[in-house]
């Protein structure tokens, strides 16, 4: 049985004609990767003078700042969430199966939210901490410092460590205690299984994590801004925003989007790997470590981690919020013109909706192409369509703003243009989940479907359709999260006018009004929480 | 004639030999005809080009005498009329008992479609299932379900890949039993795939046997077991041994004596006479001709594995109450009372 299922999944058709599907996964194919080319092409070229004059004064600088804090936030977020995973999976630790939500929470905090909390908390002068110091008399201690590296890469860990935490709660889960309890029969101490056995289990998993937390390190602007901690997309937005220099600008963002393909490029290769982490039919969970006297040490890192990570950023937002709305100036000042909070909601789900009813609807063809007709062209295809990871959203919005201005002028300062934006840069998550909802469908339903007289469309929408739903819901709900907390593309290219909460958060958090800006920060952070909810609840480790 | 099949090939691009290579039969209606050989061997992918599941490379599908496929046709799987029940019964998930059934059903009226399925749960006996859904079926439910879901609008032709593959052995024997009783009373024209020689026996009406893409033979159950063509079909289809021998005017002399057999062969012709456990005996003799490897017990009788003196193995039926062990001689002899097959070497 199985040597024919993989005899049959390797059988490319010789001589039958090409899939009308390869077409439509083309064009969607072809559409992701323009704006990639697009930037490339003006990177390249780019005035002789300004390259030269770039890389003697900038390009060192940044390059330097960038992969600093790019390593530095994978690795922390590495350990932390690896750790994190492995006191909830697998030992004793009080309160474990509460603590797998909380340290997924801060999913629902966009970073330079997290960033805004931390900077008003440590502020050297007028910051809340010291001025609470001040007001119980206690000697004056020095603080860190809260802008620069350290502060841009403790946020960035703080609020990046879930998706590392989530993948390796999920291999950890998955392993079979049989592998442990064969590695114990076979002399190794449950100290050398977890290293020669558990760890490579659960490795491909992990890197998977650490390289998309890697891609967005690179593509966060908010957080760094905020921190003034100049990193490529700072730069960029600067060279945008406040130069209108669309030349520079293209040409740092053509070494960034390389640096990015690097990355995405590894994250690839890891793909095919993860495979072997999956819950087989006979397997069953390993044996809980126990910590002994160790637990409370156990309890208080989690506790610890969702204090900083979640706990505190929301008290905060909490009570700035009441003291905003209690504060009459403060409530009217949540008025735009005539539109309030109401429409920045409004704004701000209606583009992330559109975005992720789109990015789903353009994934179908890519996932059908390349689970149903595996082969070199149906990968790069689906490859290509994932070269938005790689994109941040300064360059998207860079590359918008041209083409846009070149091709379809009429589209120009309209909010379509913002909704293209998160297509673009979120289609891959789509991608991935509409390919693997495919990927669980056996080929004999369509197969049946066919010989009972349906035509390829029909099959499609009678058989498929139905049974890929939810996974199609799992990339809507990805997408959409995504875009809601999505800050530089719609700074730099909505029109003027167009509000949404996170636009709102960041104008009123960089102007200092904290209290005007918290509870639009809140409802961010409260509609992110319903698709992360409908994601985690799909998750293997909130299962069982 | 119902099915014809000429020259049909079919190569996978990256695979050395062709899957299909050069196959040809006819197949009359209301037959039921047992595809068997061998995993790889070609013949689900020549049920699945029937199904038109794959294209041909070429050759010739004749059914009903339309062509359905050759260099310039090719009618698509909706077009031709003919059902499937597969492997993994494929039922689709989102759908009852009662939609599975009634989804080949196109252009029923409702009143129409809900006759054909209480016909056809009846039929295959699940009529209390109409509501269920697949995942709480059991294993040989989803089977009648399956094979209900296929016969319903009547195909000209029923494919089955393999369908009993998973269920439980003791499940097997049942469900088989009942389903051909189903093909008989429905006078369905039916291609059974098996990689299993006794439900290949059991389940058709005529064998084809496959090996590397091509037919080996073409018969009755009957003649393919007790007069395989060819060397293959008597080791895959009897579980035969072989021993060597040579021709001369009255038979063929043997480790194990003259086998007295007419005989075509030129005398002193190599030649390999295939044996099945209950062709041949033994007795316990020291001066004998090989000895004792192994005993397999089978509760009703006792099978012993024999090495010859020449290295060559055979087997052994014997009563369950007569007991020897491995190590001892024995004198093995031919006790078959029937002709035995002759290969040429």
């Amino acid at each position: 049985m199985l040597r024919t299922e993989a005899l049959r999944s390797n059988r490319r058709r010789q001589n039958a004609p090409i899939p009308k599907i390869a077409f439509l996964a083309g064009w969607v194919a072809l559409l992701a990767i323009i704006p990639v080319i697009y930037i490339l092409i003006r990177a390249l070229a780019g005035d002789t003078e300004l390259w030269q004059r770039i890389i003697q004064t900038r390009l060192i600088k940044l390059l330097s700042n960038t992969m600093l804090l790019v390593l530095t936030v994978t690795a922390g977020t590495t350990l932390l969430g690896v750790s994190m995973a492995w006191l909830t999976e697998r030992t004793d630790v009080p309160g474990r199966k509460i603590f797998r939500w909380l340290l997924a929470l801060p999913l629902a905090i966009p970073p330079y939210i997290g960033a805004i909390v931390h900077l008003a908390l440590l502020r050297p002068r007028g910051g809340l901490l010291s001025q609470w110091m001040e007001g119980i008399n206690l000697p004056s201690i020095h603080l860190p410092n809260p802008t620069g590296f350290w502060g841009a890469a403790f946020v960035l860990i703080i609020f990046s460590f879930p998706y590392v935490f989530l993948l390796s709660g999920a291999a950890f889960r998955s392993e079979n205690a049989s592998y442990y309890e064969s590695a114990r029969m076979l002399g190794r101490t449950p100290w050398q299984t977890f290293w020669q056995v558990t760890i490579p289990a659960i490795r491909p998993g992990i890197t998977a994590g650490a390289l998309l937390v890697s891609l967005d390190i690179l593509s966060e602007y908010g957080t760094v801004a905020l921190l003034r901690f100049e990193t490529f997309s700072s730069a960029i937005f600067v060279q945008l925003a406040g130069r209108y220099d669309r030349s520079a600008a293209s040409i740092l963002s053509g070494v960034l989007i390389l640096l990015a393909l690097i990355i995405l490029y590894g994250e690839f290769r890891t793909q095919g790997r993860a495979q072997f982490t999956q819950i087989g039919s006979h397997w069953r969970p390993a044996t809980l470590i126990h910590l002994g006297k160790q637990r409370k040490w156990g309890f208080l890192a989690l506790f610890f981690t969702v204090l900083v990570s979640f706990i505190i950023p929301m008290g905060l937002l909490l009570f700035w919020s009441t003291q905003g709305i209690l504060d009459n100036q403060t409530f009217t000042g949540m008025q735009i013109g005539s539109r309030g909070l109401a429409s920045f909601i409004f704004n701000s789900v209606w583009s992330s909706g559109l975005a992720a009813f789109l990015a789903v609807l353009f994934s179908i063809p890519i996932a059908i192409y390349v689970v149903r007709h595996p082969g070199k062209v149906s990968r790069l295809f689906s490859r290509l369509s994932q070269v938005g990871y790689a994109i941040p959203g300064v360059v998207v919005a860079l590359s918008l703003v041209m083409l846009v201005n070149r091709f379809l002028p009429f589209l120009y300062a309209t909010p379509l243009v913002v909704v293209m934006a998160y297509v673009v840069r979120y289609i891959p998550q789509a991608v991935r989940s509409s390919e693997s909802a495919m990927r669980q469908l056996s080929p004999n339903l369509e197969e049946a479907s066919r010989l009972l007289k349906r035509n390829a469309i029909q099959t499609f929408i009678q058989v498929n359709l139905p049974l890929i739903l939810p996974g199609l819901l799992t990339g809507s709900a990805l997408v959409f999260l995504s875009s809601l907390k999505e800050l530089p593309a719609t700074l730099l290219l909505r029109p003027a006018g167009y509000e949404t909460l996170a636009v709102r958060v960041w104008i009123w958090s960089e102007e200092g009004f904290y209290f005007q800006a918290a509870p639009a920060a809140l409802l961010l952070v409260f509609i992110s929480i319903i698709p992360l909810y409908f994601l985690l609840r799909r998750e293997a480790i909130f299962k069982q | 004639m119902k099915l014809e099949i000429e020259k049909l090939s079919k190569h996978f691009s990256g695979n050395q030999h062709p899957a299909v290579d050069n196959i040809t039969f006819l197949m009359p209606a209301h037959e039921i005809l047992s595809f068997v050989g061998p995993s790889g061997c070609g013949k689900t992918t020549t049920l699945r080009l029937i199904a038109g599941l794959e294209r041909p490379d070429q050759g010739i599908i004749r059914l009903d005498r339309y062509i359905i496929s050759d260099a310039h046709t090719f009618v698509p799987p909706e077009k031709r009329n003919i059902g499937m029940v597969f492997q993994d019964h494929a039922l689709f998930p989102h759908l009852s008992v009662f939609n599975n059934i009634a989804f080949g059903l196109r252009g029923f009226s409702k009143a129409e479609k809900k006759d054909r399925v209480s016909e056809l749960l009846k039929l295959v006996g699940v009529e209390p299932l109409a509501k269920r859904f697949p995942h709480v079926l059991s294993g040989g439910e989803r089977q009648r379900v399956a094979l209900a879901r296929a016969l319903a609008p009547e195909p000209v032709l029923l494919l089955m890949d393999e369908p009993f593959s998973s269920l439980d052995a003791h499940l097997r024997l049942e469900v088989r039993e009942q389903i051909r009783n189903i093909l008989k009373v429905s006078q369905s024209t039916v291609i059974f795939v098996t990689h299993d020689q006794e439900e290949a026996l059991f389940m058709g009406d005529r064998l084809v046997v496959f090996n590397q893409g091509k037919i080996e033979q073409i018969g009755f159950p009957e003649t393919i077991f007790h007069d395989s063509g060819t060397r293959f079909v008597a080791a895959f289809m009897g579980e035969s041994d072989f021993v060597s021998g040579k021709s001369n005017p009255t038979g063929f002399q043997t480790e194990l004596g003259l086998l007295e057999q007419q005989n075509d062969y030129s005398t002193g012709t190599d030649v390999e006479i295939a044996i099945r456990a209950d062709d041949i005996d033994f007795q316990v003799n020291n001066q004998g001709n090989g000895k004792i490897i192994n005993r397999f017990f089978r509760g009703a009788f006792n099978f012993y594995r024999v090495e010859l003196d020449s290295g060559e193995i055979v087997h052994v039926y014997k009563l369950h109450t007569e007991i020897y062990h491995p190590g001892e001689r024995v004198m093995t002899y031919f006790n078959a009372g029937h002709p035995l097959k002759i290969f040429a070497r």
